[in-house]
């Protein structure tokens, strides 16, 4: 969307409220000023007039910037030439929100936009405070209708836009083709079940290609529930809770233990980093090439494999499938529009300049990248186009990804949506450590613990 | 006469308000900048907290604690009733009865030592080893240890399965995972980072206690375990009682040590009342901090009645 675009909208904006299109365009004229110009004189509040008052001020999860050093360094550059730009980067830590809830308390807001929300995990807490508002009256129509569509269903919520999507992340497997192939195994060749996946795995210790054969992180939401969307993806209750006593959960929970014969004796421990959800043990035993099969969203072995004498030994491939309906977990980080913020039509603008840019995709999907994220454009106009010709820059592994998506379900938005995972996490674990027999049970105690959770966060 | 007549008389209303107005005015400005900081920075937060904890206060659904309800002593019975409050002040008593005396008493021996060496330079160098980790902020001490313990790329377990090969790949250790040695790790790491800092203090100790008192129990025969027990511990008494008052404290209240090893694992014996109280305050659902207040408090108050009992116990006998 550019200048041309927001102009006509604004116009639409003013006829609906009755003022002729020529009395518009004349006050415009008359006042020379340009897009600024004209939107102060379509009255205060309308977001260009607020973006004369104050930058258009977006605010981005330190990661963001630190997997995409174009974005700082050329991207926003390019677009503070067409309107007045102030990037931060947001003070948020382990996905805290304090700080955005605490200024809509106040009915004020520092930024505009933020860029890093992730539905499953903050976008419902952000929507109870009252901290952000819908895209719906901001973002073009056009740009909407481009979205993929399992994409648009999770920044739904309620029948609203909450989340500007960007950059995407996927449970995918993938496998290191040396150690593969070291164990007379065909690198070329995913797995196609899960039976298979554990006999290959196995076969890599037996043959002792590798130490471990298959490691997966032991977070539920990057591995408990990608597998149960393996086996179904229709896993959650009316409420939006991940339903734990689900067949597709008890399937998982079994899958799990079997690729934990392979495993590190370590891989369910916390990780390093980041309250222990970063730097897992996982992490550490697929970068040193100490285990052949992963389990984990793409941009851990596409980081990983970019460590390796050599890259291309890395291979990707949906997680196999278990039964009609499989597929697998996704989620998005993308933008929030902050309720007490400005220039909210501008905002839109600058995520449609930011997400259309090919310099993000690049990155994220090249093939001669070393250590690329991964991440996926979330517009279906762009995989038409580079799936008709596809770029000489971009990974092979992007469209098998990228495929993924048609039958992926992401999380869904609830306030629990993560931490249901880590309320549950030493119920489930039980079963895992060999504590408790019975995986039906164990899963049981695990939504029992989470319902005692939310049950306790209902006011009294 | 007269003189003695005019001392005697008891002063006037306007002269007594007048000394006590111009000795208000004398020192009390003065205790201005004492009294903010410890209104401010002390009492009112210690303050607000027991308020919040009587209320219902959650974050994200109340404007402020005020807005929220009064519901008495609910938080702090419910929180009594919670299996996660039991098990973390279990799990914070556990870590602190192994931290504590490898926390006072390695220092009291290394100390001793130190002081018996009679060659300055060597003294002076065995003081600076022993405060190098003290100089190295905490953080980074977490996180050198975890990865000293890591299976995947740690040193100690490379140690015992590639060289020593008294364990394998598949049966080594697991550190800071497993319930019967992460508690042990962790106060390991403890002791090594905290004992330069304390010999110190032992160290200062000891040059306050006369040598003659040494010569004489020798001259009188007294073995040299009598004469530490007898003169050198019971010396050392009053700097003891503040070691252990102090990191009874800090073990028993222990947090960033736990979230950097454990994150929020609640199967961990790492999630204590600490870092459940963190975990409901910020973290989980709406942000009970109601709640999470009234954990605090109950931690707060065993802490108390801990110290009170140390400080009956250290009392001076003499």
């Amino acid at each position: 969307m550019d200048d041309r675009d927001v102009l006509e909208e604004l116009i639409a904006e003013e006829l609906a409220a009755g003022m002729t299109r020529a009395d518009v365009l004349k006050r415009g004229a008359a006042a020379g000023a340009g897009i600024y110009g004209l939107s102060a004189l379509l009255g205060a509040g309308t977001a260009f007039a607020g973006s004369e008052a104050r930058a258009l001020t977006p605010t981005f999860y330190q990661w963001i910037y630190g997997l995409y050093p174009d974005i700082p360094s050329k991207i926003n550059k390019a677009y503070a030439k067409r309107h007045k730009l102030d990037a931060k980067i947001a003070p948020v830590q382990g996905f805290g929100i304090d700080r955005f809830v605490a200024e809509a308390k106040k009915k004020k807001s520092t930024w505009d936009v933020y860029v890093g929300m992730t539905p499953f995990v903050e976008m419902g807490a952000l929507i109870e405070s009252g901290t952000i508002e819908p895209w719906d009256n901001y973002i073009p129509k056009s740009v909407l209708n481009d979205l993929i569509p399992s994409i648009r269903a999770e920044a739904t919520y309620k029948g609203h836009i909450w989340s500007y999507p960007f950059l995407l992340d996927i449970i995918i497997q993938a496998w290191n083709g040396e150690l593969v192939k070291k164990a007379g195994l065909d690198p070329n060749k995913a797995p196609k079940t899960w039976d298979e996946f554990i006999a290959n795995a196995k076969k890599v210790v037996s043959s002792k290609a590798a130490p471990y054969g298959a490691v997966f992180d032991a977070h539920g939401w990057r591995s408990l529930a990608p597998i149960a969307h393996t086996f179904n993806t229709n896993v959650y209750t009316a409420e939006g809770l991940f339903d734990f006593t689900s067949d597709a959960a008890v399937n998982a929970l079994e899958v799990m233990k079997r690729m934990m014969e392979v495993a590190p004796k370590n891989i369910l421990e916390e990780g390093k980093v980041d309250g222990g959800v970063n730097t897992t043990p996982d992490e550490e035993a697929f970068a040193g090439r100490q285990a052949a099969y992963y389990v984990k969203y793409q941009n851990a072995p596409t980081r990983f494999a970019g460590t390796w004498p050599d890259p291309k030994v890395l291979h990707i491939a949906g997680l196999p499938k278990a039964g009609k309906g499989g597929g697998t977990v996704f989620w998005n980080t993308g933008a929030a529009l902050f309720k007490y913020g400005q220039n909210k039509r501008l905002a839109a603008n600058y995520m449609e300049f930011l997400t259309r840019d090919v310099r993000i995709w690049q990155h994220a999907l090249g093939k001669n990248v070393r250590g690329a994220s991964g991440q996926l454009s979330p517009y279906k106009s762009d995989w038409a186009k580079w799936e008709k010709s596809p770029p000489s820059w971009m990974a092979d592994w992007a469209f098998t990804v990228h495929k993924e998506l048609a039958t992926s379900k992401a999380i869904r938005t609830h306030k629990f949506g993560l931490t249901q995972f880590v309320i549950g996490k030493p119920a489930w674990e039980a079963y895992l450590k060999g504590d408790e027999k019975s995986a039906k049970a164990a899963l049981a105690k695990a939504k029992a613990l989470v319902a005692a959770e939310v049950k306790k966060s209902r006011k009294g | 006469m007269a003189s003695r007549a005019v001392a005697a008389r008891p002063p006037s209303g306007f002269h007594t308000f007048w000394r006590s107005t111009t000795r208000f005015a004398r020192t009390w400005p003065y205790l201005i900048p004492a009294l903010v900081f410890f209104v401010g920075w002390q009492l009112w937060p210690i303050v607000r907290a027991l308020w919040i904890s009587f209320t219902n206060f959650s974050f994200l659904l109340d404007d402020s604690p005020e807005s929220a309800k009064f519901i008495g002593l609910r938080n702090y019975v419910d929180a009594l009733h919670d299996p996660l409050v039991r098990t973390g002040l279990w799990h914070a008593a556990i870590f602190t009865a192994i931290f504590l005396p490898g926390m006072v008493f390695l220092p009291m021996v290394t100390a001793v030592l130190v002081d018996r060496v009679r060659n300055q330079k060597l003294a002076t160098t065995y003081r600076l080893i022993l405060l190098i980790p003290a100089m190295i902020p905490g953080p980074l001490i977490f996180i050198l240890w975890v990865w000293m313990y890591s299976n995947g790329i740690g040193p100690i377990n490379y140690v015992l399965v590639d060289v020593l090969h008294v364990f394998t790949l598949q049966n080594q250790p697991t550190w800071l995972g497993s319930t019967n040695t992460t508690f042990l790790s962790l106060a390991l790491m403890e002791w090594w980072w905290g004992l330069g800092f304390h010999t110190m203090f032992y160290l200062a100790g000891l040059s306050t206690i006369p040598k003659e008192l040494y010569e004489s129990a020798r001259v009188d025969g007294a073995s040299e375990w009598r004469i530490f027990w007898r003169i050198t511990f019971a010396r050392l008494r009053p700097i003891l009682l503040v070691l252990v008052v102090l990191r009874f404290g800090t073990a028993y209240a222990l947090i960033d040590e736990y979230i950097l090893t454990g994150g929020f694992d609640r199967s961990k014996p790492t999630y204590t009342w600490t870092v459940y109280m963190w975990d409901t305050a910020f973290q989980v659902g709406d942000q009970n901090r109601g709640y999470a207040a009234s954990i605090g408090w109950i931690g707060t108050i065993g802490m108390l009645a801990v110290v009170l009992w140390l400080f009956y116990a250290f009392r001076n006998k003499d």
